[in-house]
């Protein structure tokens, strides 16, 4: 199988600046990526490409934190692993759907700001029937 | 090898056996030293060596039997395997041995039908008659010594299932029967452990007998119940022996489909797996199936059933036995409906956008779509209409969010304009449907009871089969299964029997308890009221009409919301709110006439099926069906029953009550119920009646408490009320089944 992008181990990240621009340059990849991932995943009726760019940005965010090298490296390998099998059609849409469109929170046009002042059965009824 | 060892095989076997209860060790202990082979031939010895034991330990009737004795010089007593039970002259053998606790083996026999005698597998020995006897159809004589469990006993019965097995093919591993089969269950327990048959078996046509039930007819033990069953309660004719001797069958005769409405019951009577279910065929194992005792909705008698469903699908629906309302029959759409409950339905809310099309969104966007609208428009443009399958806990929802809304225009379809809510014996099933069996003279107004409530019909077909009663129609030709005076076709010929012109007048007022039965079509007629008083001084003519322990007058409902709607007092303020009305709310009502609705007005439809309400819709609000949800539901005659969830509800629907309570919130209008046992207490204090569950609530009397009306009845003719028995809502709708059982079934 010729796969487009061959994951390799690259070498240990010298320094923090190191890995700093690796991650940039694993964004920038990423980024590009998009529209042939919404072309194979048929993503255009549930997500735009900025949508998809800025769920990227917010999975690198949340491990803004991390600031061993070595650990940025791992980080950074599996986020590779995980967008060649994106690229290479290893996942089907609804993983895509499930994963970087829906996220971990219901739909996205689920999670308004305006929630706070909901009574509890409002809140449970909008995740699900069974509560 | 000897005979006796066979048999002592099948002691064994039957000591552990579902279908032979001996609930007693000791008795097991007796049972299992009769083994050896001379008492065989000598059934004397085989009785001296059971000597009757004065202290037996107490046996429980079988299956909760208790007896009623009408009369208490009718008593006599008989011994069963030597304890002794009180029965009433004139029960059978068998029925004695179930009093005693002991369960004969049988196949022809069953309680609700005549007694053939032919397949004699309840042979019991009765000390000194010289032969077994069938206790089916033996009655039991004062001071009979029954003993059920002697080697002859047993030895017959295992002939018996060997003849029973010669021409039967062991096919079970594909007979859908399979787990829930009598010949099955009781070759286990009676039957002989090898074969000696030989030469080849007998082979049957299959009949074609519609759409509902499957016939494999090579597995007909010609127990004749399904025969009895078609031409003593379904009273039809269709079924029938043909042949004799070997080349016995079940058919019809000449090719024809069984045209009933209560075909369905066949399947579970039939004791083999010679008439199964058709669509369930193949389907699944009875022992992978969860049974979830239900009841039925798709008419106003509310049937108890099981839903039998695996994972997330229902499966079947078969009966459960209730005496009161539908004894052990289920109607045919009421156990065939339920493929409707998996096609077209909603499962995401939706919004019709400019273009005419519906976009899913999410119940965020929905129900604050709905909120916005609701507030633009007045108070007494809003209307809400509940549909024939709503629960009472919704349309208690519904009529207080509509009411805080400002609206009162609220009601359940079918219940006609400005109908009477206040007695609730103006609308209800006074007599009570096991209370038809007293009646002794049946008026059936404008109601054609086969298509409205198959099951109600069958208790009058009983009752006319049992006591010979009367039975006078008005309304338009149709069908009956009894004997029956067609009067007339309007509401005159009814003026005339209420003046006492009429000749059936004088039977209705000869009768000792005459039963008036009026169809819920009369509720959307524009003399409805003329006709209910004609009613009333039809009433007040016959006193043997409305006394204190009979009241004769009833409305036979078709919907299994409208008794619940009218006892919570779902009635409208206006007459023509349709007319004028902006807003909608449409509670899976699909048979409202919207045609006289506003152009600009906004509907919104609540349900569960893409049926009829939606094609005006504006924004759709999917919910769950009877299968999915707890809710209240009140019968014909009052009886307040539950349904219970059997599987979930399908994507994103939500169960009716939840989704006003969310809509009440957003509208900014919240109700306070969280939960539905707090909805619940809301209904307690309307109508507590619906939440006696299981318990008729009879309505209390009402002798001409009405006001004469000032109106004159029509001259047109009483319409036919249900068009199509199998299609009546929007499940049965989408049934497939039920499309073809009205293309096939009907008659055009
Ligand atoms: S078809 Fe079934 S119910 Fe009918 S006679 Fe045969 S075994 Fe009995
Ligand atoms: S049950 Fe008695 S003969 Fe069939």
């Amino acid at each position: 199988m010729a796969f487009a992008m061959r994951v390799k181990v690259p070498p240990n990240s010298a320094n923090l600046a190191e890995a700093r621009h690796r991650t940039f340059d694993f964004f920038r990849t990423a980024c590009r990526a998009i529209p042939s991932i919404m072309d194979i995943y048929n993503l255009y009726d549930v997500v735009n490409p900025s949508q998809l760019r800025s769920t990227i940005a917010a999975e690198i965010r949340k491990n803004a934190h991390i600031s061993n090298p070595k650990v940025i490296d791992m980080l950074l390998f599996k986020g590779m692993e995980e967008l060649s099998n994106i690229t290479e059609h290893a996942k089907q849409r609804h993983h895509i759907i499930g994963q970087y469109v829906v996220g971990n929170h219901g739909l996205v046009q689920d999670v308004a700001s305006k929630d706070e002042d909901l009574s509890p059965f409002l809140k449970n009824f909008y995740k699900s029937n069974y509560f | 090898m000897g005979l006796g060892l066979l048999a002592s095989r099948a002691l064994r076997s039957s000591s552990s056996s579902r279908v032979f209860l001996s609930t007693s060790p000791r008795y097991n202990t007796l049972v299992r030293t009769i083994v050896s082979t001379p008492e065989l031939h000598k059934p004397e010895a085989a009785a001296a060596e059971a000597p009757a034991e004065p202290d037996l330990p107490k046996r429980t009737p079988v299956a909760g039997a208790r007896v009623h004795f009408p009369n208490p010089d009718d008593v006599i007593e008989v011994f069963v395997d030597g304890y002794p039970v009180k029965i009433p002259k004139g029960m059978t053998v068998l029925q004695a041995c179930s009093v005693a606790g002991v369960d004969i083996p049988r196949f022809c026999y069953h309680d609700r039908l005549s007694i053939a005698g032919n397949c004699r597998m309840c042979l019991v020995e009765v000390e000194k008659s010289p032969k077994p006897v069938a206790s089916c159809a033996m009655p039991a004589l004062p001071g009979m010594k029954i003993k059920t469990d002697t080697p002859i006993a047993k030895k017959a019965r295992e002939g018996v299932m060997e003849f029973l097995l010669m021409n039967h093919p062991l096919d079970c591993p594909i007979c859908d029967q399979g787990g829930e089969c009598d010949l099955q269950d009781q070759s286990m327990a009676f039957g002989s452990d090898r074969g000696r048959f030989t030469e080849t078996k007998r082979s049957v046509v299959d009949k074609n007998l519609g759409p509902l039930v499957k016939t494999v007819m090579t597995r007909c033990i010609q127990c004749t119940r399904c025969v009895r069953f078609a031409s003593e309660i379904a009273g039809v004719q269709d079924l029938g022996m043909l042949g004799r001797g070997s080349g016995e069958e079940i058919g019809t005769y000449v090719e024809k489909l069984m045209t009933s409405e209560l075909s369905g019951n066949v399947i579970d009577i039939c004791p083999v797996g010679a008439l199964t279910s058709k669509p369930f065929a193949f389907k699944a194992r009875n022992w992978e199936l969860k049974g979830t005792e239900s009841i039925d909705v798709t008419d106003a008698v509310g049937s108890n059933i099981r839903i039998d469903s695996r994972g997330p699908e229902v499966m079947r629906i078969v009966p459960r036995l209730n005496e009161d309302i539908n004894e052990e029959w289920i109607s045919d759409k009421t156990r065939f409906c339920y493929d409707g409950l998996k096609r077209q339905r909603l499962s995401d809310p939706m919004i019709r956008g400019a273009d005419g099309r519906f976009q899913p969104v999410s119940w965020r966007d929905a129900l604050a779509v709905v909120a916005e609208v609701i507030h633009q428009v007045k108070p007494e443009e809003i209307v809400g209409v509940a549909g024939k399958l709503s629960d009472a806990e919704s349309m208690i929802l519904l009529k207080d969010f509509l009411n805080k809304m400002g609206s009162n225009n609220i009601w359940c379809e079918g219940n006609g304009k400005n109908t009477d809510a206040d007695l609730r014996s103006g609308y209800l099933l006074n007599s009570s449907i096991s209370g038809l069996e007293k009646a002794d003279c049946f008026l059936l107004v404008g109601t054609q009871p086969r298509v409205e409530a198959a099951m109600v019909n069958a208790r009058i077909r009983k009752t006319v089969r049992a006591t010979q009663a009367k039975v006078g129609y008005v309304g338009p030709a149709t069908d009956f299964n009894y004997d029956h005076q067609h009067l007339g076709t309007g509401p005159e010929t009814l003026a005339a029997i209420a003046e006492g012109t009429h000749p059936f007048s004088s039977a209705l007022a000869s009768a000792k308890n005459p039963a008036v039965i009026v169809g819920a079509g009369i509720f959307e007629r524009e003399d409805k009221d003329a006709i209910f008083s004609v009613l009333q001084s039809l009433a007040a003519k016959n006193e043997n009409l409305i006394r204190p322990d009979w009241n004769g007058l009833n409305v036979l409902l078709l919907n299994a919301a409208q008794a619940a709607a009218l006892d919570l007092g779902l009635v409208p303020e206006s007459d023509n709110a349709i007319e004028s009305a902006k807003f909608v709310y449409l509670m899976g009502a699909d048979d409202v006439n919207l045609d006289n609705l506003p152009k600009d007005a906004f509907v919104v439809y609540q349900g569960h099926h893409g049926d009829s309400g939606v094609y005006r819709a504006n924004v759709i609000l999917p919910s769950a069906v009877f299968s999915e949800k707890e809710g209240i539901y009140a019968n014909t005659e009052g009886c307040a029953q539950q349904t219970v969830p059997a599987v979930p509800t399908v994507g994103d629907a939500r169960e009716d009550w939840k989704i006003i309570r969310a809509l009440s919130e957003v509208s900014g209008v919240r109700l306070p119920y969280d939960s539905i046992s707090a909805v619940r207490s809301r209904i307690r204090t309307v109508a507590p009646n619906l939440l006696n569950l299981d318990e008729r609530e009879p309505a209390a009397f009402s002798i001409s408490l009405k006001p004469e009306s000032p109106k004159k009845v029509s001259k047109s003719p009483f319409g036919v009320t249900v068009e199509n028995f199998y299609m009546t809502d929007a499940i049965t709708r989408a049934s497939k089944i039920m499309a073809q059982c009205s293309a096939v079934l009907t008659k055009k």
